[in-house]
């Protein structure tokens, strides 16, 4: 029986390696270099047949040019100069040379010392006999005599065997090399991928377990993890943020809403403890309703903006004619804002038109109109201009009365913000704030600067041809 | 026969809440709780008019008003829904809603949308001059008598004046009058009603001095038949 440390180490291994196959790092990493053997394979296959079959054509064309010039020979001067010729060739001693033999009809050698039966006629490898080495393999080419004797002339085709090995050799070399750096490079690039990887992973476990304050590690290289890293510190302080803000909202909510339905409570104590008269009472009661509107305004615009905010109704986007729009707003306008003791004027250019939803730009328009004439004193100046500009459309409500001072006008789009200035005036905090919603569905700038003096509110839409 | 006012809301403290409300208005309504039933009782009765919930159990509000249009029954129908989005808005009067209702709402302007809706007059009867009491407006040349004196008034005050004339004797909400005078499906929030009808008023009784439009306090306005 296997002793237990064996087989939890055995078990250990197991999961080592499986967790390795499952790994995409590992997998890439070791499939690349499986790439890499296969090239070399076919790199090794190519060199060999290429180098193999040029060193066969040297072999064979030595063969034909010793044959052709031995045939000649005998043409020109008979067997008995051939017989000299081959046993002359035989007795030299030079490297690499060539075996011969002449057989005649009966398979008998006539001539030349090489120990083979009779071939057949062209090329053939043959086997012979070597008094020093045996029995050896050779490329020959057996050619007929006119006096019916056949040449044979032979090469050994050791050499070429040995250039064989060798390549073959020097290539299992290679392949074994091209191996073991792959498994080597494929374990330590798939290691350090994993744990870049599992550091990240690791993060945002301690994330989703609740420490919102954790960040993905950098590196000082700038690499994709870095990139990929920062991208995600990016993600992670805007929902941050986004948080923060839900929060501030919630809380800006509560503290908002506190004001109305205590107004709304002491009201509704006060018709129930005062005299007992029905047309007090039922006053009362009226006012109690309108409080409670307010606050159902006030409910209906937070919803409108997060509708707004949603990015949804990008879907019903229709073609805006904002020069006809305007111009109708204005109109509109000027009895409410001429009753109200204060001068309102507009320029507006023809055909501007843009991509949007009528009732929202005509919402952001009222807003800011609403909001020029709610927070300037008696007889200011309110003006709407719509213009072209470099093919945006270009919509600006100013007024001529105390303005913003510049530290505050990044504040007052965010939502519930009310200047110690206004806190008088009428409203809830929500009016810029939805012009800002509205702007960015519409992928518009929303730029709030200085009148000098008053303040001037711009919006830049993207134009359409009108 | 008519038989009063379909209610179909599957929240009881809602349909409780109209039924109230509608019984003191001295309208009779049946409830339905599910789809289904809404459209069951909608195809074998008559009704003056249906409330229609956007969500019910079953076959949804939208989904009913469908089936009820296909069958060429054109009992106006308003409809209720929690969402106030614009797709939902457009979705449920493609469907053949006559008038769309977010909650939470009013009583008063339920009631004041139930009544129009009620004693719409068809479209087929092309109307082209209203009378009401010594106000009368002629629709083709857009010219408004009061006390047979000539009045001019705005394009959009016109369209104010003919909304109240063509509900005289009945209460229009504001909202009403937002979405059909300035065509805003939302609440902006300004006093623009209120201006352009006080100066509406004002040029009504520079002619004759007593008053044709009442103010409804907390719910809108009301065209006078008797001045």
């Amino acid at each position: 029986m296997m002793p237990l440390r064996r087989c939890v180490e055995l078990a250990t291994e197991c999961a080592v390696m499986r967790s390795r196959r499952d790994s995409a790092a590992y997998r890439i990493a070791f499939t690349y270099s499986a790439a890499f053997a296969l090239a070399t394979i076919a790199l090794g296959s190519f060199v060999y047949f290429t180098a193999n079959a040029a060193f066969m054509r040297q072999l064979d064309a030595r063969i034909e040019a010793e044959s052709n010039e031995l045939v000649a020979d005998y043409r020109a001067e008979g067997p008995g100069e051939l017989r000299e010729t081959i046993a002359t060739r035989e007795g030299g001693n030079v490297k690499n040379r060539l075996g011969y033999a002449v057989f005649d009809l009966h398979g008998n050698r006539v001539a030349g010392v090489l120990v083979t039966p009779r071939p057949e006629v062209g090329w053939q490898r043959i086997s012979f006999f070597d008094a020093r080495e045996g029995v050896e393999r050779a490329r020959a080419l057996a050619v007929d005599l006119s006096d019916g004797t056949r040449l044979v002339v032979a090469a050994d085709s050791e050499a070429l065997e040995h250039i064989d090995r060798t390549i073959l050799a020097l290539f299992a070399v290679a392949l074994f090399v091209v191996i073991a750096l792959g498994v080597v490079g494929a374990l330590i690039l798939g290691g350090y991928l994993r744990a870049k990887i599992g550091r990240i992973g690791a993060t945002a476990e301690a994330i989703i377990s609740g420490d919102l304050l954790q960040r993905m590690p950098i590196g000082t290289r700038n690499d994709e993890f870095d990139q990929l890293s920062r991208t995600l510190n990016r993600m992670l302080d805007q929902i941050a943020a986004l948080l923060d803000n839900l929060r501030q909202v919630s809380s800006d909510l509560a503290h908002d809403l506190r004001t109305p339905l205590a107004r709304l409570r002491n009201q509704l104590d006060r018709a129930l403890s005062g005299p007992e008269d029905a047309r007090a009472q039922r006053a009362a009661l009226q006012s109690a309703i309108e409080r409670s509107d307010e606050v159902l305004a006030l409910f209906a615009a937070i919803l409108r903006i997060s509708e707004i905010e949603g990015g949804g109704v990008r879907r019903s986007f229709a073609r805006v004619d904002l020069t006809a729009l305007v111009t109708e707003l204005c109109e509109m306008y000027v009895p409410a804002i001429d009753d109200n003791g204060r001068q309102f004027s507009w320029t507006v250019q023809p055909n501007i038109a843009i991509e949007g939803d009528r009732e929202l730009v005509a919402q952001a328009i009222i807003n800011l109109v609403n909001n020029a004439q709610v927070h300037t004193p008696r007889h200011s100046a309110v003006h709407v201009q719509l213009t072209e500009e470099d093919r945006n459309a270009r919509l600006a409500v100013s007024d001529n009365g105390p303005g913003v001072p510049a530290k505050d006008r990044e504040r007052i789009v965010k939502r519930f913000t009310r200047l110690e200035s206004s806190r008088s005036t009428p409203g809830h905090g929500l009016g810029l704030n939805m012009v800002a919603a509205i702007a960015s569905v519409h992928r518009a700038r929303l730029l709030i600067g200085d009148n000098a003096p008053g303040l001037i509110v711009t919006l830049i839409f993207p134009r359409v041809d009108a | 026969m008519l038989t009063g006012i379909l209610v179909a809301e599957d929240d009881a403290e809602t349909a409780e809440f109209i039924s109230v409300g509608l019984d003191a208005l001295g309208q009779r309504s049946v409830r339905a709780a599910t789809g289904e039933d809404a459209l069951c009782l909608a195809m074998t009765e008559q009704f003056n008019v249906i409330v229609l919930d956007r969500m019910l159990p079953g076959l949804d509000g939208v989904s009913v008003l469908r089936r009820l249009r296909a069958a060429k029954i054109q009992t106006p129908v308003l409809l209720l829904t929690a969402l106030g989005r614009i797709e939902d808005r457009v979705e449920g009067l493609e469907a053949g809603a006559d008038d769309y209702l977010v909650k939470p709402f009013a009583l008063s302007e339920l009631a004041a949308r139930l009544n129009a809706l009620m004693r719409r007059v068809p479209e087929a009867h092309a109307v082209t001059r209203i009378e009401v009491g010594t106000t009368s407006i002629d629709l083709l040349k857009r010219q408004v008598y009061r006390c047979s004196r000539p009045i001019t008034l705005q394009p959009r005050e016109f369209r104010l004046l003919e909304e109240l004339m063509r509900n005289a004797g009945r209460v229009i909400t504001r909202t009403m009058l937002l979405e059909r005078v300035w065509d805003f499906h939302f609440d902006p929030q300004t006093n623009i009603v209120e201006t352009h009808m006080s100066r509406l008023r004002a040029k009504l009784n520079e002619v004759c001095a007593n008053d044709a439009i009442e103010t409804v306090r907390g719910v809108g306005y009301r065209m006078r038949r008797d001045a």
